[in-house]
């Protein structure tokens, strides 16, 4: 028994709890679950402690030689993401404690999904993560459709074939890669892939494993998955929150990783740049189409993802991690967003944004959630969304950076002060009030993390990523006049251009693309990667 | 002729890829997209199982002389991978009998302008 073995611990502990408990009545089981949850956090914080005070945990599983045995390991970049994994898993497992819609074959997959995600964080093998995102990728499809009304199995079938094709080129990637370096490990791949002569070797299968990575990390124009199952009518609200909070993070955080293993050959920054700036522009515009409360912040997950994965390739470090940190923080105004949004259909039992009003006056709770993560998001001052796009800021030189950022912020924005009008006014029409003190308790206790998560911006970056950075110009006047001029500009542009172009927003939103067409784009996706690759 | 004898079974793997690749792309009936995803996912498998396996090896089952077996790595691995696959297989079509029996077509366009409404 060594210390290496919580890594074992972590990734097991969840699905088996979830299994062997199984037998017991539905509220011993959620309280077992939640339990084992709260322990899995534990870990995962000392996990963190121990990576953090410079000690990387690493293990070859089965005690096979280096090469052959599946490593996990877990370092400064995977442990702040176990981490998160684990707390918001506790979070929203607390906060459906009286749901109606618990029971203990979703409890189980739930837990079974929990796994699965902090698995692929821990993970050092390609093969491993394959298995491990394919898994996933199966239980999503069921939670998606798990209430089966409407159209959410249409929903969910779309989503599995689309990421099926996108993980047969993942395979394919790495068979590429298996034989050119005769390893799976990441580590030894990174150190073979820097012996080969010339990157061309590498180029197919970098493009094959990075389609299926961007798929994954939502970006554009593969992210017509992502509001399907994060907005899907009939997924629980505690499915999209964990679907936004931790799973699509896989994405970026395998984005992150394999970028590093090819980095010695292949350098792809400019692309993803690229990609990440379009992504923003084209997730904001469509959720200022939408009318649907919980597509709207479906298709702002996809605008936030282009931000994360900009600052990560922006160059610098700060922005760098500006990124990461801003990683976390989507999680938490995000995965705070989607559980109110869960809260206020049920109890308004509708959808859009037009037929719901007065959430501050019928369930204050929720309000105020639901605003602390609004400004969290816009990345109003004090709170924590201003931290992180302050760093990526810091990133971005001229002219034409500082106005990519502000135009992505104004979208951001306007796409916000329409979704807070359910704040106010009088509500229509009769409300069932939630009389939950866990949905209360979680929504303020994430509410308030997002503010912390602003006040001490520093401290936190230093505590979870290590570098020091300063925080200080975020909340400079300029910052500060910049902020209210984005939200008086946004304000202006709802009330003049949003509110009277509707039929324009209708075909917008009505547009859906058919599979073959979605296919298509996957392909020129990767064949567009491909021809950067061979041509700079 | 002489172009078809020097294809070895990686090449004809990488063409099923694509085959079903453009199947996926193409093909308008739902029943056949699945059997082409299905097929690039085969395609991709049986390449990865050629991997590391020089001309004359035998497959490493209990019993062949170590020497001339081929690379075992991914013959274990591609058993995962080819379970994985028929799983999900499976599920693809259980949910395209559910959709096909509630919205009454077996094709995506019509598929997609019913469910869209």
């Amino acid at each position: 028994m060594t210390i290496s073995s919580i890594l074992y611990l972590i990734i097991l502990f969840p699905v088996t709890a979830a299994a062997t408990g199984y037998f017991l009545p539905q509220r011993r089981y959620h309280q077992l679950l939640a339990a084992v949850n709260v322990s899995v956090t534990v870990l995962a914080a000392f996990l963190f402690h121990t990576v953090r005070s410079g000690q990387p945990l690493e293990h070859l599983m089965a005690g096979w030689p280096e090469g052959l045995a599946i490593r996990l390991v877990a370092d400064s970049l995977s442990a702040p993401l176990v981490m998160l994994g684990a707390v918001f898993c506790t979070g929203t497992l607390l906060f459906s404690t009286r749901a109606d819609y618990l029971d203990k074959t979703f409890l189980f997959l739930f837990m079974a999904l929990e796994s699965t995600l902090l698995g692929i964080f821990l993970s050092g093998d390609l093969f491993n993560i394959y298995v491990l995102i394919e898994l996933s990728m199966l239980i999503i499809a069921i939670l998606i459709m798990y209430k089966q009304d409407k159209q959410s199995v249409y929903d969910a079938m779309l989503y599995l074939m689309m990421n099926f094709i996108a993980m047969a080129f993942m395979l394919l990637g790495i068979g590429f890669i298996y034989r050119i370096t005769g390893v799976l490990d990441l580590n030894m791949m990174h150190e073979r892939i820097a012996m080969l002569e010339s990157p061309q070797a590498v180029m197919l299968p970098f493009a094959m494993i990075m389609t299926a990575i961007a798929l994954k990390a939502a970006m554009f124009p593969l992210f017509s998955w992502l509001p399907r199952a994060h907005g899907a009518p009939s997924a629980p609200a505690i499915v999209s929150a964990v679907l936004s909070g931790v799973q699509v993070k896989t994405g970026v955080y395998l984005l992150i990783r394999v970028s590093a293993v090819f980095a010695p050959q292949i350098d792809a920054t400019a692309f993803f740049l690229v990609l990440g700036f379009i992504t923003s522009i084209v997730g904001f515009l469509l959720a200022i189409c939408q009318k649907d409360i919980k597509l709207i912040l479906a298709y702002h997950t996809v605008s936030q993802m282009g931000l994360i994965v900009m600052g990560l390739h922006l160059g610098t470090e700060t922005a760098f991690y500006g990124g990461l940190y801003h990683i976390i923080n989507h999680a938490l105004f995000k995965g705070l967003l989607f559980l109110t949004a869960g809260t206020i259909i049920e109890s308004y039992h509708r959808r859009s944004y037009a037929e719901i009003r007065g959430v501050m006056r019928t369930m204050p709770a929720i309000g105020l959630g639901t605003l602390a993560g609004m400004l969290g998001i816009t990345g109003a001052p004090f709170f924590n969304g201003s931290i992180s796009k302050y760093f990526i800021s810091d990133g971005l030189q001229g002219n034409w950076g500082g106005m990519a950022l502000f135009l992505i912020n104004l979208g951001t924005t306007l796409s916000f002060v329409k979704y807070a009008v359910i704040l106010f006014g009088k509500p229509a029409g009769k409300v069932d009030r939630p009389r939950d003190p866990w949905v209360a308790s979680v929504a303020i206790v994430f509410g308030l993390a997002c503010l912390f998560g602003g006040l001490l911006g520093g401290p936190a970056v230093q505590w979870l990523f290590g570098p020091t950075l300063k925080t200080a110009g975020a909340l400079s006047t300029q910052k500060i006049l910049g902020f209210a001029i984005t939200l008086g500009i946004a304000v202006l542009a709802y009330r003049l251009v949003v509110s009277r172009i509707g039929t324009l927003l209708i075909r917008v939103r009505t547009n859906k693309f058919t599979f073959n067409q979605l296919t298509v784009m996957m392909t020129l996706f990767f064949l567009a990667l491909l021809a950067f690759l061979w041509l700079r | 002729m002489a172009l078809i004898n020097t294809l070895g079974i990686s090449d004809l793997a990488i063409a099923l890829f694509f085959i079903g690749l453009f199947g996926a792309m193409t093909q308008r009936s739902i029943m056949k997209t699945i059997m082409s995803v299905g097929i690039m996912d085969m395609g991709a498998i049986l390449y990865f199982a050629m991997a590391n396996r020089p001309d004359g090896a035998r497959p490493p089952i209990a019993g062949t002389p170590p020497e001339l077996m081929a690379d075992p790595v991914p013959q274990a691995l591609m058993i995962t991978a080819i379970v994985i696959g028929v799983s999900v297989v499976a599920m693809c079509l259980a949910m395209y009998m559910r959709v096909a029996y509630r919205y009454r077509t077996a094709e995506w366009s019509i598929l997609t302008r019913r469910v869209e409404k």
